[in-house]
């Protein structure tokens, strides 16, 4: 099977089936990176958003001279269209709220304790928006998405113990957020 | 990881459990769809429509460098000059994405 930069050169030549063989292949972590960037109240703006890479992919692969992976390139432009995608949206009426879905996962026992629970999700998920965007990226693909340190670190383009530091920097942080409102982690 | 951490940690996993969500399954046809109808090659309509507005902006403007006192030399050299320089630079980087790919 051909690697990366073969099919590269095969789509900077014009063979679009080599150009289809990199999107089927790199489609599902632009998608993850980019709803992991997004949170899980916009998905199908996270979908937009990983089409309008590939566009600018293919609009761009002539220039792609390999000095870096192209998964790193790609990777690289998926972090800067939907970090500027988050700003236009921010404002935005979510499609759903983040602690709805978490509560229509995990059945509580009774009603005061469900609105307990509900408060502390809805002020943690509160404090990870405050967080610098590569935590927020780092601690969904890790708590949410299920990636290992490593995938994190391919695919935020960081070594792998950068994303241990993430990880650890902003546990401390959301700890330290979630004690001044009030709330313990215990 | 110390017991502040082993807290906020087992919270994370609990406050961010949801269903991970996918592509669309038709995701690949659909994007295919849209680069192969961004690069096809202009129908002969849009490029009669190009070459005129071209033809006309650079008669515009030929015109009005004229009114202000310009020679047709320097005229000429005004709007045919850019024109040379992307074409110029064009042929330049494909040139040198050739050579890359074969060398």
């Amino acid at each position: 099977m051909d690697n990366d930069s073969q099919l590269v050169a095969g789509a900077q030549s014009g063979d679009q089936q080599a150009f289809a063989e990199l999107v089927r292949r790199h489609s599902a972590p632009v998608f993850r990176l980019a709803v992991s960037i997004l949170g899980r109240e916009f998905i199908p703006e996270a979908e937009d958003v990983a089409q309008e890479v590939f566009l600018k992919v293919h609009h761009a692969i002539e220039s792609f001279r390999g000095e870096a992976e192209f998964s790193s390139w790609i990777y690289r432009i998926t972090f800067n269209q939907a970090v500027n995608l988050k700003a236009r949206v921010r404002f935005r009426s979510p499609h759903a709220d983040e602690t709805v879905l978490y509560r229509a996962m995990t059945p509580e026992p009774g009603p005061e304790r469900q609105a307990e629970t509900a408060q502390r999700d809805e002020a943690l998920a509160e404090c990870i928006r405050t967080l610098p965007e590569v935590y927020q990226s780092a601690l969904r693909l890790y708590y949410w998405l299920g990636a290992g340190v490593s995938e994190v670190a391919v695919l935020l383009g960081v070594p792998e113990n950068t994303v241990k530091s993430y990880l650890h920097r902003a546990r401390q942080l959301l700890h330290g957020m979630l004690k001044e409102k009030g709330y313990s982690c215990d | 990881m110390d017991p502040r951490d082993a807290g906020i940690d087992s919270l994370l996993r609990r406050s961010l459990a949801a269903p991970v969500p996918s592509l669309s399954p038709d995701f690949d046809q659909r994007l295919m769809r849209e680069v192969r109808r961004g690069s096809q090659p202009l129908d002969r309509y849009g490029r009669i429509l190009l070459a005129g507005y071209g033809l006309i902006s650079a008669l515009t403007c030929g015109v009005v460098m004229r009114s202000r006192g310009l020679d047709w030399g320097a005229i000429t050299v005004t709007i045919i000059g850019p024109l040379a320089l992307i074409a110029a630079a064009r042929w330049t980087r494909r040139r040198t994405h050739t050579t890359m790919k074969h060398g």
